[in-house]
């Protein structure tokens, strides 16, 4: 047997004492493998007490921080009315993780609310940037017809979520938006400039990765960007590891401190006004306190609505109003150049006191110039016979300036524009104000590389040339003459932490307040005068003052009430060079120019004359004088009609002590 | 010489029998499926329905069928099936490899009507019985020959590739490791077993580089230290040692464990069970565990040791190499010593499969322990 002749050739062993040897062998062997796995949880637990990276890691894993957006601060008018606050907004979003095929379900809310494939192609991209497990918002801006539309349908819509959020809101949209301005979402390099930036840092970032965050990106929204965006709160939150939200350790929390408020010195009731009275016309206009510079005006037309940057606008809304040819999205009242034309006169007119011209030095205009030359023309082709300082401000003569120009000299000329303001960029508390350009013979050289020549000066002499100013400057100018020569400089934030209160406005060192009387009676005349270029305006005022001072409408003044007139000066600025072959066929008229070469039409002005306290500037973008009802000085005196009839210099502003008690001062 | 005959008079009623079961492996079993049920109440945030009530229910009736069988299916029956079995689950296996269902991307289920069957699992009972049965009928001198050494290899060799081709790593290697834990105790020679171990070792790499799929190489890797990310392969030990290190002697308290209420502890329903109890009971609770096992394999070593018939030895041995095997390898792999293999902890982790096989091993188990008396001459045929 095959058993018998194997087992006869090997040793003999016994089954159950080698079962039992090798069990006892194996059990040891796993007595030793528990061992082990318990000293490794030991020596796991051992590590963490003495370094703790396992409970911190375990922390870190269950702790987020989440940011508290803070209220963004309220902009108030001086009386209180409420420019820009913080309001409710109705929104779609969606939790990415929710959503088994994202084109499908997003195609379906873009049909809901009536949008097209590409803008939910656009919305998928933008969102998918976004954390997965968070709502993060497909549109934002909806009307409730539109929020209710969604929310009925939200239970066939899985990952949709219907929101609402505080979002930064204009309620008198297209009226502010140049100089408030609005906030818009951070950009990713908003967020890079926050983490380069060591006083920032890696908080302001994380702040402004909050999805509800929005930052100032024109206007006072921007400059005032501390002030307004408040403190951010945050909440200490339990997480799950796809970091949705389960529980919150409400001792750790902090709320979020709503941002200042700011009163602006902008009376709404006038920059309404003043908006509405450009129609459709490109200009602006400003307008303040001779004595305090509180900006009451400043308006720019066109103009957009800011509500619509908000959330993000549109890529076709944006072009529109970015390639416009009237510029809406600029702010034409501090940002915006013009050659001051005829109202430079004024300047002229002190420059050439200062070099010693006397009211009865006369200059005979028979309609042009011989100098050097060459002709320089007066706007009146027959020319204005003999004539004085008074009646060539009133009439706006320029070969009187011409003269006047030369005997001033370009330098007494540069000296006197500087003192009223031009060629400075003054601190209105917002972006982008223009400095503008006061040319003398120095800058000339330095610049253009040639002398100045005497042809230069003829052309200064009636605000032409290289000299550029804005509108902004222009009514600096206009209340320096009218507040007999103090150094008043504008100001658009009445009231603001860290903000000066009113200051008082030094003299102007180098003006006499005798030479500005007879340049104010020369503005008398413009308004008021027979052969005044803007007595049309002047008549429009129909305000007198009461025997008790107040101001009320000429028609219902009782008896023994005083007239309140106005003074100004009128320009106009060329956009274009007019060539002497021109000239000589006939200028050709405005009404017959494309738009852009139309000339500028301005318009400075004081009010009242007997007691001024205001004062403005109105600049009309290739106005050309067309339509003599919306011309520069019309626009002018419907604003300084309301204007005076309202007197905001003497009623008492709002105060935010009063506007906002409960916030901490 | 051909049968297991009754030479002594064992317990005669059933009640003699239910009487002498081994309770000690029975309080243990017991004790481990409650701390499961503990452990899926804690899961499910507090809620009887769905997984605890099942995990509880399930292990009820199999606690049912076990003492059941044990009491009234005697050695002989194993020793009867043993082939049988091992035969029929390797029939499925093949079958498995030619119209086996996929599902998450392995083929290890065979679907016959409404029955869904892991042939695999099968195989973790077959080939324990198998091999008894071939040593128990091996004349001890001819284990050390060549020739009597290869058809337990082969026995082996056979489900082992199969199984890993389905793929699944884990039980392969159990297969393979109680496979080989049999041939040990049934007396294989110490020069093949240092022959094998070589063979083994270049197994290991030729595996490592030809068999093991991407996804199990990275776990390797991870596990060697080759390569380290947190948030691939290497992200599941690591919030399990977290867990596990922030847990304390005492544990954050029961369904307060925060790696897993909030989902940071990956599969701790199933695999990572352990680290849900460490995390949750604390370093005692773990402790507690791994000696609830410790005692269990003791016990079941302790029926082996009093089996007077070497199959009766080599089942309950067997058992106790494929518990330990599960044990230790999860346990293992949840606090980073080995790397990431799908194994549950039997008894706690949710799931039927691992418990039917434990349930099964445990059944055999008592009955060896009920019948230790009986034994018989070894041959080719009973």
């Amino acid at each position: 047997m095959k058993g018998k002749k194997v087992g006869s050739t090997l040793p003999k062993r016994d089954a159950t004492v080698i079962f039992n040897r090798r069990a006892a062998l194996l059990s040891f062997i796993g007595a030793g493998t528990l061992g082990a796995i318990m000293f490794r949880m030991g020596q796991l637990q051992a590590t963490n007490l003495i370094s703790g990276e396992y409970t911190d890691a375990a922390d870190e894993n269950r702790f987020d921080t989440r940011i508290i957006a803070p209220p963004r601060g309220v902009i108030y008018d001086r009386f209180g009315v409420v420019l820009a606050q913080t309001s409710k907004d109705y929104q779609v979003a969606v939790v990415q993780n929710d959503v088994e095929n994202m084109e499908e379900t997003v195609g379906r809310v873009a049909q809901i609310l009536g949008l097209d494939a590409e803008w939910a192609r656009r919305a998928i991209i933008r969102v998918r940037g976004g954390s997965r497990y968070e709502p993060q918002p497909l549109k934002e801006g909806l009307t409730w017809e539109e929020f209710n539309a969604i929310n009925v349908r939200l239970p066939e819509l899985q990952g949709i979520v219907a929101q609402s959020a505080d979002v930064r809101a204009y309620p008198f949209d297209v009226v502010y938006a140049h100089p408030i301005g609005y906030v818009q979402k951070p950009t990713q390099r908003d967020i890079d400039r926050a983490l380069e930036d060591p006083a920032q840092g890696q908080s302001r970032a994380v702040y402004l990765r909050n999805p509800h965050v929005r930052v100032g990106k024109a206007g006072l929204e921007a400059s005032l960007e501390t002030v307004l965006h408040g403190e951010a709160g945050w909440r200490k939150v339990i997480v799950n590891a796809r970091g949705v939200e389960q529980g919150e350790d409400v001792t750790e929390r902090r709320e979020p401190v709503r941002g200042s408020g700011v009163v602006l010195t902008i009376d709404h009731e006038l920059q309404r006004t003043a908006m509405q009275s450009f129609g459709d016309q490109a200009g602006s206009a400003v307008v303040m306190d001779i004595y305090t510079g509180d900006v009451l005006v400043m308006a720019s037309s066109p103009t957009f609505d800011p509500n619509l940057f908000v959330n993000g606008i549109a890529q076709e809304p944006f072009r529109v109003l970015n390639e416009d040819e009237k510029k809406p999205l600029f702010n034409k009242a501090i940002s915006g150049g013009y050659p001051p034309g005829s109202t430079f006169k004024l300047t002229v007119g002190i420059a050439a006191k200062q070099a010693g011209v006397e009211d009865d030095w006369h200059v005979n205009c028979p309609g042009y110039f011989p100098f050097g030359g060459r002709n320089f023309h007066c706007w009146k082709r027959g020319g204005h016979g003999s004539i004085n300082m008074n009646r060539a401000i009133k009439e706006s003569c320029d070969v009187y300036f011409y003269q006047a120009a030369l005997r001033a000299g370009p330098e007494r000329i540069a000296a006197a524009a500087r003192e009223f303001g031009f060629g400075v960029a003054h601190d209105v508390s917002l972006p982008n104000v223009q400095r503008g350009l006061v040319p003398d013979p120095e800058w000339w050289l330095a610049n253009r590389h040639e002398r100045w020549t005497a042809g230069l000066t003829v052309n200064y002499g009636i605000g032409q040339g290289s000299l550029v100013v804005t509108p902004l400057q222009l009514a600096i100018m206009a209340a320096r003459i009218a507040n007999n020569g103090l150094a008043v400089t504008p100001r658009l934030v009445h009231e603001a932490p860290g903000f000066p209160g009113e200051r008082r406005a030094p003299r102007l060192p180098d003006i006499s307040p005798e030479h500005l009387l007879a340049i104010r009676q020369g503005m008398f005349g413009v308004a008021n005068e027979g052969g005044g270029t803007a007595t049309r305006a002047g008549n429009m005022l129909q305000l007198k003052r009461r025997p008790d001072g107040v101001i009320v409408d000429a028609a219902t003044a009782p008896p023994g009430s005083t007239p309140i007139q106005m003074a100004g000066k009128t320009g106009t600025a060329q956009a274009r060079v007019i060539t002497a072959a021109e000239r000589a066929r006939g200028v050709i008229r405005d009404i017959d120019l494309p738009w852009r070469l139309r000339d500028h039409a301005l318009f400075v002005s004081f009010a009242p004359y007997d007691n001024p306290r205001y004062a403005g500037a109105v600049v009309l973008e290739h106005g050309g004088h067309i339509n003599p009802a919306l011309d520069a000085s019309p626009i002018t005196a419907m604003i300084m009609r309301q204007l005076l009839l309202r007197d905001p210099s003497n009623r008492p502003a709002a105060t935010l002590a009063q506007l906002e008690p409960d916030s901490r001062a | 010489m051909t049968t297991l005959s009754m030479s002594t008079s064992g317990p005669n009623t059933v009640f003699d029998r239910f009487a002498k079961l081994n309770w000690g492996i029975i309080t243990i079993l017991i004790a481990l499926a409650f701390i499961g049920v503990l452990m899926h109440f804690s899961v499910s945030s507090g809620a009887w329905t769905d997984m605890p009530l099942t995990h509880g229910i399930r292990f009820t009736v199999l606690l049912f069928m076990m003492v059941f069988a044990a009491i009234f299916l005697d050695t002989r029956f194993w020793l009867a099936i043993a082939y049988p079995l091992y035969a029929g689950a390797l029939v499925l296996l093949v079958g498995v490899e030619l119209f086996g269902a996929t599902r998450m991307g392995a083929t290890r289920w065979l679907d016959i009507g409404p029955l869904s069957l892991q042939p695999s699992e099968l195989m973790k009972v077959g080939i324990v019985l198998a091999l008894s049965r071939y040593y128990h009928q091996l004349d001890p001198r001819k284990t050390g020959t060549v020739l009597w050494v290869a058809p337990p290899f082969l026995m082996i060799v056979a489900p082992v590739a199969l199984v890993m081709h389905q793929p699944d790593l884990g039980t392969s290697l159990m297969i393979l490791f109680a496979g080989v834990c049999i041939m040990f105790l049934g007396g294989l020679l110490w020069r093949i077993i240092a022959a094998g171990a070589i063979v083994a070792i270049g197994g290991a790499v030729f595996a490592y580089f030809g068999l093991l799929h991407e996804y199990q190489r990275q776990r390797v890797d991870v596990f060697l230290g080759i390569t380290q990310d947190p948030l691939g392969a290497g992200y599941h030990v690591l919030q399990s040692k977290i867990a596990i290190g922030s847990a304390g002697l005492f544990g954050r308290g029961w369904m307060q464990g925060t790696q897993s209420q909030l989902d940071f502890l990956p599969e701790k329903h199933t695999d990572f069970i352990f680290t849900m109890i460490v995390e949750e009971f604390g370093l005692l609770g773990g402790a507690l565990v791994l000696f609830l096992f410790g005692a269990l394999l003791a016990f079941t070593m302790q029926v082996a040791y009093k089996a007077r018939s070497l199959f009766g030895k080599l089942a309950a041995g067997g058992v106790a190499a494929t518990l330990a095997c599960y044990v230790f390898i999860n346990t293992a792999m949840v606090i980073g010593l080995v790397p990431v293999v799908g194994i549950p902890l039997p008894m706690i982790s949710f799931g039927g499969t691992a418990m039917v096989t434990l349930m099964a091993g445990y059944a055999i188990v008592l009955s060896v322990d009920l019948h230790r008396d009986q034994h018989g001459a070894r041959g080719w045929l009973w």
